[in-house]
């Protein structure tokens, strides 16, 4: 293999790139126009254009026009579909996975479900064979559409019927499943490889039960709470489940463990490389893409299970470009500063970073929102739990809101140190106060540290300015700086408190404030500029901004609207007693040819009304009063 | 002199308090920010502030007004140097005492020398009444104030109030006066005629807010142009209003890189003795001074007993004279070609003055120091640049005047705590008296007139009477006149001419 196409983008792919280079493959990448500078461009040999990662005929175009003999796909895009696999086939290149005929039937539920039985492997109880409460779901299904929890016979045929309608508009395919619904699962995979040989290796089992709305949150290897048994019993499935379809390169067979009875169910199987791979690379040694690289070249598998322990524990974060805490809603925007872990060696644990976003990138929501993972590993799970803590303190987005915050947050929990977090704890937690949101008192004395020594050194120019804002006074101690946040700090750094808590600077570099506050050692990344400060601590973004004080309640009047001009009212839109919200339209009237609109000032409720349809009202005649809420 | 120093500091800090915790409290409960902290939340972040005569009105008025009862001085708001005139309305109600007028009228002036926006922030009950006479008629008295603020603002030197609390009477004039004005609401009050006075005068009964609140000025009558909800609100619209003004664009005076004296400022304490008799060299004092302790000194040969010569203060130029002993004709001419040097060549003159006067006797006389005398103090009144006086040691009689005392219109004027100033030392006042009495040897009639000379000399006695621009901790004399210098810059310098020099 000389040149290896990616056809992906991210983080996946400049890490596909990284190995690729390790083995002396010529690597190609593929972009899009919103991507022409991304870094997996960038970490490319060569790249090429495409309107899209999922135009199957360009990607296989662009293959052959840069003499590709094999394209790695990543995961997500097209990594899964058959007919990709089918047209590289046809294209005599190599798809660095399996064939077209095993994606498909490994695509399809049931069909998944059937050759598992027949594999030997354990099944979830369906049909008739499964008690309540039951999930319906959709056999193409995927993602959460075309599901439903059933827990009674009188709910059935409703839920069948709602998940069918949102399976045919989701996939045009309206096939229904029933399985038995696990209460409290966890989520347990086992990562394979095959070569073309006939040869099947198991990698040992990820657990990734902390998931919300079935995206995965954080993953880790290997799975904290299975005995040896189910371990054997997963391990051992999913290698027979590998040999029963002739499966080649890297897979996933995913299981659900109930908590309940510690048996484990088939659920299905991933024909891709896991965004998860990272943990299982970590606790195995194994570079899991040079296997894929070398089975796809059609060598055998260099190593035999025998090969293969497992050495401590490592666990995954996913970045997301999401504000959990506001309700987890996407976040786009520009990085301007992020600051990924270093990953410096530690006595016993490392921690990897694969991310694909560099400051003052551009994350916009045409893509995956994940921008990098975070990855731990020690001798133990609380170790790399630990490491895993602290390097999430010094990953940083500024620019946009990132979800590092809430892992952090997470990995602190004390559920997630004792494990007890299965697969539906995030979608029914409040999170707000199971996770609590981190407190700004800390990022925001920081923030206003770094705001006043940044305005002492402002005015220092040529060394230094007889007005440098240094707080000096005749005869007396400095004054203390005052910093306009989102509400005022006193800043006194000759006195060492910040709103006359003791604060000691240890160091301020390159965007990092190193200080004591109130005796506890903190690190944040600090980006002042003008009107807004922004902080990120403990992974978390805090957005300073002070209250824009030329807009003011004062602006709103009392209340009551007269009329500007003399004039006639054309329409009268209220009552008296009538509730209404700012901005909403009160009357209109004219007047010297315009037409003037009466807003309610603030919302409120109408006590008066002195203006009836039609009528001509004199300058200042009182038209409309509105009292305000009571805050 | 540390001891002297911790004396200036002790009294600072109690002027700074204002008034008594009672009137604080009072103040603070009606959510009104203290006067100091006013002008720090309108000061720019960390920005110095160069108090003038925090001291005014030490040990008059029975002491019960700290700092005159206003707070006034340059600070940078908006990016640029401003002079700040703060009513304390915790003294006396913030009403105008005789020095309460000239320190407001002095801060008008530096406005005026040095091109600075002035930004007033009212509270004040205007004229203190019963000392209307020293108050309100004069040349100098409270008219004054708004004649300047017409006269500041025709000249293109913005004027600015914020109306924190009363602004009665005269006072009204202050916030209608000014270019443009912010008021804050249920706070600020602006009427020619309080409450009492319309019910005395027409038997109308009104309340303050109604009569002239911030609702009135601003949506009624248009005496202001803001409303404001608080004081924080109405510094920040403040702040706003000064990064309106246009700014300067040039800096007149070049200005180089900075760097501190290789001798700490703070060994002043060390070499300079207190007692302002005993001689020591004053060059110990321009190298704790100046730039890199860099002096490059002029006639350094000649007519030892003044030091003349080039130096930088935070990286501006500036050319220094001091005294070294008493002045001799030759000094004289050294001094006078040295100050025309510097107005040749456009550089500030800084005045290091410790001078117990011009030697005096026949052969002095005869040869005509009067005549050489004369040249320097024509030479210091009629220079053109800027002009800073710190009073080191001694300060008497027509030294003073060479050496550009108050009456020579320097810029600024400090003091440092060891100063001593009057028309000549006590001990020779009271012999020439005693002489001219008849009773040369009658220390009975001595003892009275030292002791007045004592008491009048002192720094504390200057400064509240405004013969100065505040006493200055010696360490601080470097920062203080760098800021002095800094303020200065803005101001345009005239060509120099000069009056006769008696030759």
């Amino acid at each position: 293999m000389k040149t290896l196409l990616i056809a992906n983008r991210g983080e996946i792919a400049v890490r596909v790139m990284r190995t690729a280079r390790a083995m002396g493959i010529r690597t190609v990448a593929l972009f899009t126009d919103l991507d022409h500078a991304a870094p997996h461009v960038q970490a490319a040999d060569d790249a090429v254009r495409v309107g899209s990662y999922l135009d199957i005929d360009a990607v296989v175009a662009a293959a052959k026009t840069v003499g590709a003999d094999a394209v790695h796909p990543g995961y997500g895009f097209l990594s899964e579909r058959a007919a990709f696999a089918t047209a590289l086939e046809a294209a005599g290149i190599k798809l660095v996975g399996p064939s077209a005929s095993v994606m498909e039937q490994m695509g399809r539920k049931d069909a998944a479900r059937e050759i598992a039985v027949a594999a030997g492997v354990p099944v979830v109880p369906t049909g008739t064979d499964a008690a309540y409460p039951v999930l319906v779901k959709a056999a193409a299904g995927g993602g959460g559409k075309g599901m439903r929890i059933v827990r009674n016979a009188e709910e059935m045929d409703e839920a069948v019927a709602a998940a069918k309608r949102e399976a045919l508009s989701a996939f045009g395919d309206d096939t229904m499943l029933v399985e038995k619904y696990v209460e409290h699962g966890r989520h347990i995979e086992v990562q394979v490889l095959a070569d073309a040989h006939g040869n099947v290796v198991h990698l040992f089992e990820r657990d990734c039960s902390t998931q919300r709305r079935h995206q995965k949150v954080l993953e880790e290897a290997p799975a904290p709470t299975i005995t040896p048994e189910v371990r054997a019993l997963v391990t051992s499935s999913a290698v027979a489940l590998a040999r029963h379809v002739g499966y080649e390169n890297a897979g996933t067979v995913e299981f659900l463990l109930d908590s309940d009875t510690g048996e484990a169910y088939f659920l299905e199987m991933n024909t891709r490389l896991q965004v998860e791979h990272p943990v299982t690379e970590l606790v195995t040694g194994v570079d899991l893409v040079e296997l894929q690289l070398r089975v796809a070249a059609g060598e055998p598998l260099p190593v035999t299970q025998d090969d293969l322990t497992l050495t401590g524990h490592a666990i995954e974060a996913r970045v997301y470009a999401e504000d959990s805490f506001g309700g987890f809603l996407p976040q786009a925007g520009t990085a301007s500063i992020v600051r990924w872990p270093t990953g410096e060696a530690r006595t016993s644990t490392t921690v990897r970073v694969d991310h694909a976003l560099e400051s003052g990138q551009v994350v916009s929501t045409s893509y995956d929102p994940m921008l990098g993972k975070v990855i731990a590993h020690g001798p133990d799970r609380e170790s790399a739990r630990l490491a895993l803590l602290a390097a999430l303190d010094d990953t940083a987005v500024l620019g946009l809101t990132t979800n590092t915050g809430f892992l952090r947050a997470l990995v602190a929990s004390d559920e997630f140190r004792d494990a007890t977090i299965d697969t539906a704890w995030l979608d029914h937690v409040d999170i707000g106060a199971e996770v609590p949101a981190p407190a700004p008192e800390v990022p925001r004395m920081m923030a206003a540290w770094v705001s006043a020594m940044l305005s002492a050194s402002d005015s220092v120019t040529h060394g230094g300015h007889p007005f440098q804002a240094d707080g000096f006074r005749l005869g007396g101690p400095p004054a203390p700086t005052l910093v306009d946040l989102d509400r005022l700090v006193v800043v006194d750094r000759s006195a060492g408190t910040v709103d006359g808590v003791p604060f000691v600077m240890v160091s301020a570099a390159d965007h990092v404030l190193d200080a004591v506050v109130d005796g506890h050692r903190v690190r944040a990344v600090v980006n002042v500029q003008p009107d807004v400060v922004e902080v990120s601590f403990r992974g978390q973004r805090h957005v300073l901004t002070p209250p824009d004080r030329f807009v003011d309640a004062v602006d709103a009047g009392d209340g009551i609207l007269l009329a500007p001009m003399p004039g006639t009212v054309l329409d009268v839109r209220v009552t008296q007693g009538q509730q209404v919200a700012e901005g909403d339209v009160l009357g209109m009237m004219e007047a010297m040819k315009m037409e003037l609109t009466l807003k309610a000032p603030f919302a409120g409720t109408v006590t008066a009304v002195g203006a009836t349809t039609g009528q001509q009202v004199a300058l200042g005649a009182r038209l409309f009063v509105v009292e305000q809420e009571e805050a | 002199m540390k001891e002297l120093v911790a004396d200036l500091r002790q009294r600072l800090a109690t002027a700074r308090l204002g008034g008594s915790e009672a009137a604080r409290t009072k103040h603070t409960d009606r959510g009104k920010l203290l006067v100091r902290d006013r002008v720090d939340a309108l000061l720019d972040p960390g920005s110095p502030f160069l108090e003038l005569s925090p001291l005014a009105a030490t040990g008059m008025y029975d002491d019960a007004v700290p700092s005159a009862g206003v707070v006034t001085g340059i600070g940078r708001v908006s990016g640029r140097e401003c002079v700040v005139v703060a009513n304390d309305a915790t003294v006396k109600g913030g009403t105008y005492y005789p020095i309460t007028v000239k320190k407001h009228l002095r801060a008008q002036t530096v406005a005026s020398d040095n091109h600075l926006p002035c930004i007033y922030l009212v509270d004040s009950g205007g004229a203190f009444l019963p000392m209307q006479d020293d108050v309100f008629p004069d040349r100098e008295h409270f008219g004054r104030i708004f004649f300047n603020q017409a006269n500041l603002s025709a000249r293109g030197i913005p004027q600015v109030a914020s109306v924190m609390g009363s602004c009665t009477a005269g006072g009204a004039y202050v916030p209608a006066m000014s270019d443009e004005t912010v008021i804050v609401r249920n706070q600020g009050t602006i009427f020619l005629g309080g409450p009492p006075l319309v019910k005395a005068a027409t038997g109308e009964v009104v309340s303050a807010e109604d009569l002239g609140g911030g609702d009135v000025h601003a949506r009624t009558s248009g005496v202001v142009d803001h409303l404001a909800d608080d004081d924080r609100h109405a510094l920040a619209i403040v702040r706003g209003i000064v990064e309106t003004f246009e700014r300067p664009v040039t800096q007149s005076l070049a200005v180089h890189d900075v760097e501190e004296p290789h001798e700490d400022p703070a060994t002043l304490y060390d070499v300079v003795p207190a007692d302002t008799r005993t001689p020591y060299d004053v060059r110990e004092v321009i190298r704790r001074v100046v730039d890199g302790s860099r002096f490059h000194e002029f006639k350094k040969l000649y007519a030892e007993t003044l030091v003349c010569g080039f130096a930088r203060i935070w990286g501006m130029p500036v050319g220094i004279v001091a005294n070294n002993g008493i002045l001799f004709s030759e000094s004289a001419l050294k001094g006078a070609h040295f100050i025309e040097l510097c107005n040749q060549r456009g550089i500030p003159l800084v005045f290091l003055q410790n001078i117990t006067g011009f030697m005096v006797g026949r052969e002095y006389e005869n040869k005509g120091i009067a005549r050489d005398g004369a040249k320097l103090v024509t030479a210091v009144a009629c220079s053109v640049v800027p002009k800073f006086t710190v009073v080191i040691g001694g300060s008497f009689g027509a030294g003073n005047y060479g050496m550009c005392g108050r009456a020579y219109d320097p810029r600024f004027l400090w003091m440092w705590p060891n100063a001593r100033i009057s028309v000549m030392g006590g001990e020779q006042a009271a012999s020439v008296l005693a002489t001219v009495a008849g009773r040369p040897d009658d220390e009975e009639f001595k003892e009275p007139i030292r002791e007045q000379y004592e008491t009048q000399g002192s720094p504390y006695y200057s400064t509240a009477r405004l013969w100065d621009d505040g006493v200055i901790d010696p360490a601080d004399t470097r920062r203080v006149l760098g800021m002095g210098l800094a303020a200065a810059a803005r101001a345009p310098i005239p060509e120099p001419s000069y009056g006769i020099f008696r030759m």
